[in-house]
């Protein structure tokens, strides 16, 4: 009894204080600061001031973790054979999507190359969509005709499968949206891989000609397939390439600053034309799934980007440090996310595949109704629909 | 202290703490936050996962980790063998190992099968529970695998019956016409029960079935032996023991899917490696489809040990098996029929002369190929051997070092075999066995040291006259060295001696 009353009398004048000093910071921002930004061509920068709430930081955080966890769903179904062909997987990436995301509209358009899954998903498509898609059900968001690198949603262009194709094809959709007098940007994303391609320099050259509202996004994650960045080109800072277009540098495994950085980008864009921007980020797992990774790489080094530079991690240190969550909350989240993307991966492999009569539709838009398609050998011939 | 705040809630937080008496320790209030993760997420399955797409099981070799240890996502957890290399495994998940269920050294593990389970941190791993159901149930387009790899013989169930009938491709389609079978005659192990040519070619073989517009004649397995052979017949059981099967039927040569052959059983502390099986495989297919005839010659071998002493003396280290691969080389030049590989259609002359050498090693006989030996000199030669037999026994071959080739020399010299007749690398057309030197006469009563060459040969390809041309002109450059020095840096060197 004593003690008990002891003990009120102890907590309370804490618990007043404690509970004042928190009400006021609840529902406010913490701030944080990121690493400085690398500019080219440009006077000033965007902020390495960055603040987040609390709303923010586990919307975020889910996000990723979403992202993180469908992608190694993925994984182990290509190894049970559930997914077949390419599977490129986007673990370690995922701050790059989720925070450009937070920094556009639904009405931006996105493009980007075959390592696409994590920005499916954060332009819309539900997992449930992803895996099925992945496992070639009718019930995927190309119902299941697209795969892997074919995927599409609405101002999401895909998933393109040709090493930097899409990025002229991105300076064309910022062209669209120009013409169209829409205050919208285009993100067209690609790698470091890609970077030495030939057409992004003749993009380049266009869209700064006629200052196409497009963000050119280099994600270099410092390996092209099996060949690190040194290796492949001669000069690896890529925010530079773009020569007569302005660059920045981003730490991509920091949600907040790749955030900051687009809302920047997007900014400028809409006023003065192009800008490139090359996140810095690490993929841990291969190139694709016949990729181990390791090969080319010491696990030493995976590992310590695992540790140190992990952008669901940092994050988490975030949101722990400045009191928005806890390890419990978090770790709700996770069970939660893991639930979902376990029950949409047993989804997807359970759905019914496409029926074949699916071959031949979707070839001709608007086909008249008796059109019939051949199949490979004149024997076969089908009816289409669009 | 923050954090136990929000739990409550900021308009009761005052309240609550006043009202309700806590028998809290004045110790950080976050303690009481992080419970124990009993079960949150259950136990996580760790299925034999396939590391390339034709695999189909493989030996898990080594684990990495025991029983307990805790795992961080990207670890590698253990090392699995395939058919075709050893990878390893990692994991995405954390958690902590808690059950190997299939321990070191496991052999012939199904993809799908159930290999280990991972708890959670701070769940007791030793009370986790082993699922007795450890069947992977998966639909039909995953169990049935395409007749390209060597797996148990699938008659595939018709299952979804809506896509039987209309997958059928168009070779297949000409071959049904040709032999007059209809679909209902040949079961089909396609996925979703769509014929394949495999089963087709299988049913043609089992009813020795003639083609419609060709003189009746019973063909050998129309695929060339190096791409993967068609699914062997149902009753193939009968066909492996022996050796010579009767001419008239001709079972196809492929073993049964790879459990452990007969032979096996007899060395019960040596199972059949996978390179074990293959040899076996091959040599089988050599020795029952090619009609091996021999022709053996000898030579003498002293001016071979005196110029290859003359080059030691200038600090070039060559064998005896050096010279015979150069010598053999500029032979197949000369004759170059030898240098032919049989496709089943046609003698397919190589342009280049490929020799593998066959090496030793712990696994099984292996035979490396040294490239373009015609164009190499001997010192050449000599490096590119031993680099390929080091790396042979190390096992660090890569596939095409060792595939191909059109031409082997196997040399038992250093056993003291004085000669014996190798078994034809399908599909090459010859084989050379070099025996070892021994001390003879010559007809001055002089001491001579000569060596046998015998060569296998296929008679299909070659005649006695070609292969015994052959021999002649292999024991011309050998018992004349100095010809196949002939534009190398080498013969600059004796040029000057002399």
């Amino acid at each position: 009894m004593l003690p008990a009353v002891r003990q009120r009398i102890l907590i309370f004048p804490k618990s007043l204080f404690g509970s004042i000093y928190q009400a006021n910071n609840y529902a406010t921002e913490a701030t944080f600061k990121t690493q400085p930004y690398k500019l080219h061509m440009l006077e000033n920068g965007p902020s390495t001031e960055v603040t987040m709430t609390r709303d923010e930081g586990l919307q975020y955080y889910r996000q990723m973790q979403v992202i993180r966890r469908m992608e190694t769903v993925a994984g182990n179904l290509y190894k049970a054979k559930a997914i077949r062909g390419f599977c490129h997987l986007y673990s370690g990436q995922e701050a790059i999507c989720t925070g450009m995301e937070a920094a556009i509209t639904k009405e931006d358009a996105v493009i980007t190359a075959y390592r696409a899954h994590g920005w499916t998903y954060i332009r819309g498509v539900s997992v449930h969509g992803v895996l099925a898609e992945l496992t070639g059900r009718a019930s995927g968001c190309t119902q299941g005709k697209g795969g892997s690198m074919h995927m599409y949603t609405k101002n999401f262009y895909g998933g393109n499968g040709i090493v930097g194709a899409q990025v002229p094809l991105g300076a064309g959709i910022a062209f669209a949206l120009k013409y169209q007098k829409k205050n919208n940007v285009c993100l067209a994303l690609y790698g470091d891989g890609a970077a030495n391609q030939g057409q992004l320099f003749e993009a380049f050259n266009m869209s700064q000609l006629w200052k196409l509202p497009v963000i050119y996004i280099c994600e270099n994650n410092g390996y092209g397939m099996g060949t690190s960045a040194e290796r492949a080109a001669a000069s690896t800072t890529y925010y530079k390439r773009g020569d007569y277009i302005p660059g920045i540098w981003v730490d991509g495994m920091d949600v907040l600053a790749v955030r900051e950085a687009t809302r920047f980008a997007k900014d400028y864009v809409l006023k003065h034309g192009p800008i490139l921007m090359e996140t810095a980020t690490y993929r841990y797992s291969g190139h694709s799934m016949s990729d181990p990774g390791t090969s080319y790489r010491t696990r030493e080094e995976i590992e310590s980007v695992r540790g140190k530079r992990d952008p669901i991690f940092n994050l988490k240190e975030k949101l722990l440090s400045s009191g928005f969550s806890t390890e419990q909350d978090l770790k709700n989240i996770d069970s939660d996310v893991r639930k979902e993307v376990d029950e949409a991966a047993e989804k997807a492999k359970s759905d019914p595949e496409l029926p074949l009569e699916e071959l031949y539709n979707h070839i001709i838009v608007d086909p008249p109704s008796d059109m019939r398609v051949r199949g490979c050998d004149v024997t076969i011939s089908a009816p289409t629909k669009g | 202290m923050a954090a136990a705040y929000m739990k409550v809630g900021r308009g009761f937080s005052i309240l609550n703490y006043l009202l309700k008496p806590r028998k809290v320790s004045a110790v950080s209030h976050l303690s009481r936050n992080i419970r124990k993760q009993c079960g949150l997420y259950g136990t996580t399955k760790i299925l034999m996962p396939a590391l390339s797409p034709t695999m189909t099981e493989g030996t898990i070799v080594k684990w990495y980790k025991k029983e307990g240890d805790t795992v961080n996502p990207g670890d590698l957890l253990c090392n699995i063998k395939t058919d075709k290399a050893d990878v390893g495994m990692d994991t995405e998940e954390g958690g902590i190992l808690a059950k190997i269920l299939k321990p070191d050294n496991s052999a012939d593990v199904q993809i799908g099968t159930l290999i280990a389970l991972l708890v959670e941190e701070g769940e007791d791993w030793q009370k986790v529970q082993v699922p007795t159901e450890v069947v992977s149930a998966k639909s039909a387009a995953q169990t049935t695998v395409s007749p390209q790899t060597q797996t148990t013989i699938v008659t595939e169930t018709h299952e979804e019956a809506g896509h039987a009938a209309s997958g059928i491709g168009p070779s297949v389609r000409k071959l049904l016409e040709e032999y007059g079978l209809t679909a209902g005659q040949v079961t089909s192990s396609g996925p979703h029960g769509r014929i394949l040519k495999g089963d087709i070619l299988k049913v043609i073989k089992q009813k020795n079935l003639q083609r419609k517009d060709i003189k009746a004649k019973l063909k050998p397995t129309p695929a060339s032996p190096l791409p993967p052979p068609p699914p062997p017949p149902p009753v193939s059981a009968t066909a492996t023991a022996s050796a010579k099967a009767p001419v008239k039927t001709l079972p196809p040569i492929t073993r049964p899917p790879p459990s452990p052959p007969i032979e096996g059983e007899e060395y019960k502390d040596i199972p059949n490696t996978n390179i074990r099986r293959v040899i076996a495989k091959r040599l089988t297919e050599s020795k029952t489809t090619i009609p091996h005839s021999y022709v053996t010659i000898d030579y003498n071998v002293g001016p071979v040990t005196k110029l290859r002493k003359q080059l030691t003396n200038e600090n070039v280290k060559v064998s005896v098996n050096d010279f015979i691969i150069k010598a053999a080389a500029i032979a197949l030049q000369r004759v170059p029929k030898v240098n032919s590989l049989w496709n089943g259609e046609a003698i397919q002359m190589s342009s280049t002369v490929d020799i593998s050498v066959a090496v030793a090693t712990s696994q099984g006989l292996i035979t490396p190929i040294v490239k373009n030996a015609a164009y190499l000199g001997i010192d050449e030669i000599s490096l590119t051997v031993k680099d390929l037999a080091t790396r042979a026994r190390d096992n660090k071959l890569q596939l095409h070092e060792f595939q191909g080739g059109s031409f082997t020399i196997s040399n038992l010299g250093m056993f003291g075999i004085s000669e014996f007749s190798a078994v034809i690398n399908p599909p090459q057309t010859a084989i050379m066995a070099v025996g070892s030197s021994r001390l003879t006469l010559d007809e001055d009563g002089k001491p001579q040291t000569r060596m046998t060459a015998t060569l296998s040969y296929d008679s299909r390809v070659l005649d006695e006259a070609e292969a015994s041309e052959f021999l002649e002109v292999f024991r011309d450059f050998m018992e004349n060295p100095n010809l196949t020095m002939s534009g190398s840096r080498m013969s600059k060197l004796l040029s000057a001696k002399n």
